[in-house]
């Protein structure tokens, strides 16, 4: 079963991750990684800019009309995703855990989303 | 590459006799399946265009042998340029032995082979895909896209499970006969998931995920000729065949599902539920039942109705009562609420699903919802219809079972 992870920053997570602090947390991230790579459960995963290089687009009165920032207007926003195929959601939540998002509460949280799939069953 | 269809198959039977012979030669599992697929590759580039050599698995047997041979050269030879001392190695282990010096146990070779791809140790998906190809024969690449992920990814969890095998010294040969029958049902149920992972595909693009039904089709069947005696081989044969029967029935051409009740049953393969019908009912007759064997059985009462009126569920009802006590699992009890909603009516489906929701086990399950939908929609409560199809398709997470039951939902609205 596949499953997004989603990162969720706060404001202060890359600067945490820049710091002293964070040496230790991208140790902890790179072997998180790699032992998912490893498992084959990795199956992909991007970081993404900084919200402020984001564009939000709507279409208004028939014209697509752009204005700059995220979507949502939250203090935490999107920072990455992972894809991971593993064997349960307990599993995927696990990997997510393991995250800083999510163990420190000033540096965001993870969500576990499944992914849809195009398998399925008649009823 | 694989475009000639009659040096693939032969190729996929020879695969497992092939690796055989070199593990039980060389008793490197790991070595021995990466130079088995080179050799297979090399196969699959030449035969087509020169012609099948005489002694096609001698050929084979030839060429992975030399990779193996090649290989150890030059690790002996990096040895030495790393330590003077290690020059004693023994020379038969470098030298290609000649083609044909095995004796002929290519069948019970590809069992062994079986047993110890779908060994406990390994996840399930390990075991799926050291099957697909040291067992099937298939490639990295192939298996990948069957299961939509990266290369890459796969390429992991091959090279993984093959770690697991070396580290675990897991030896190459039979397992011992008091955990051969617990070890024969891992393997069946991998055969299982490989099946059902192509069958439910949709079709459409997806049409690739579909040989994933007959490779696990073809490897059933090869356990069933070795294994003639065993009843649970022989049921899940036969589930396979009454199942994938229905596979040219069950979506539109845009992918969409379409309930067993609503299947065109002209377009069934007459011949699979032919052949399954005759397996499970020689079967019945004189094994041990098991649940295998069960969900066969009401899969040939479906197929053998030629309209979805004449379904004689009252067996089906009391096949799934047996299938209860045999198996604990909650899904056996909610698709019993259907057979017995047939028989009885609704109201008696209903309250055994009352059951199930105090059992938890299937709770937030987007089937249970489906399913309490149906009967009430049967009772012609169409408002709480609507709304349980709405809850199932919210829970589900199968693009194709979210369009189906929307469309249950808006039938439901529109029309009443």
């Amino acid at each position: 079963m596949k499953y997004m992870l989603l990162i969720y920053d706060n404001p202060d997570t890359r600067e945490i991750m820049s710091g002293e602090r964070g040496e230790g947390l991208m140790a902890e991230m790179r072997d998180l990684m790699e032992e998912i790579t490893e498992s084959g459960e990795l199956v992909g995963t991007e970081a993404l800019a900084d919200p402020s290089n984001a564009r939000t687009v709507r279409e208004r009165d028939g014209v697509p009309a752009v204005t700059d920032g995220p979507y949502a207007e939250a203090k935490e926003h999107l920072g990455g995703y992972l894809v991971v195929d593993c064997e349960s959601l307990e599993r995927a939540t696990e990997i997510a855990a393991r995250f800083p998002n999510a163990r420190f509460s000033e540096m965001g949280a993870m969500e576990v989303r499944p992914i849809m799939g195009q398998n399925g069953t008649e009823m | 590459m694989r475009k000639d269809a009659r040096v693939e198959d032969l190729l996929r039977e020879l695969a497992p006799r092939v690796l055989g012979a070199l593990v039980r030669r060389h008793g490197n599992f790991d070595d021995c399946e990466d130079a088995v697929q080179e050799a297979l590759l090399a196969a699959a580039v030449q035969w087509p265009a020169q012609g099948v050599p005489q002694n096609p698995q001698g050929w084979l047997i030839t060429v992975a042998s030399r990779r193996m041979t090649d290989q150890i050269r030059s690790e002996v030879a990096r040895r030495r340029r790393e330590d003077e001392t290690a020059a004693q190695v023994p020379d038969e282990e470098s030298v290609a032995p000649a083609a044909d010096d095995e004796p002929a146990s290519g069948e019970d070779d590809t069992l062994t082979l079986l047993f110890m791809c779908c060994h406990p140790a390994l996840s399930a998906a390990s075991q799926v895909a050291l099957t697909l190809r040291a067992v099937g024969g298939l490639t990295t690449a192939e298996i990948a896209r069957a299961f939509l992920v990266p290369e890459a990814t796969m390429a992991q969890r091959v090279s993984r499970a093959k770690r697991s095998i070396k580290s675990s010294g897991i030896p190459f040969r039979m397992p011992p006969e008091n955990e051969r029958a617990d070890r024969l049902r891992v393997v069946l149920h991998v055969l299982y998931l490989i099946f059902n992972e192509g069958y439910t595909a949709s079709s459409g693009p997806d049409l690739q995920r579909g040989e994933l039904t007959a490779e696990a089709i073809r490897l059933t069947r090869a356990v069933h000729g070795l294994l003639p005696d065993d009843g649970e081989v022989a049921g899940l044969l036969s589930l396979m065949l009454l199942t994938d029967a229905r596979r040219p029935a069950r979506t539109r051409p845009d992918g969409a599902l379409i309930p067993l009740a609503e299947q065109d049953r002209q377009r069934w393969d007459q011949d699979s539920i032919r052949e399954g019908v005759e397996l499970i009912t020689d079967t019945l007759s004189r094994s041990p039942i098991g649940p295998y064997q069960l969900q066969a059985a009401i899969a040939a009462v479906h197929d053998e109705a030629e309209r979805a009126e004449e379904t004689d569920w009252p067996q089906i009802e009391a096949l799934y009562e047996v299938l209860e006590r045999v198996s604990d699992n909650p899904m056996v009890t909610l698709n019993r609420a259907v057979a017995v909603a047939m028989v009885q009516g609704p109201q008696a489906g209903l309250d055994l699903l009352e059951t199930l929701d105090a059992d938890g086990r299937l709770a937030e399950h987007h089937r249970l919802e489906a399913v309490r939908a149906h009967l009430l929609e049967m009772t012609g409560d169409y408002a709480a219809a609507r709304s349980g199809y709405r809850t199932a398709a919210r829970l589900t997470t199968s693009l194709p079972e979210q369009r189906y039951l929307e469309a249950r939902a808006a039938r439901l609205g529109e029309d009443r």
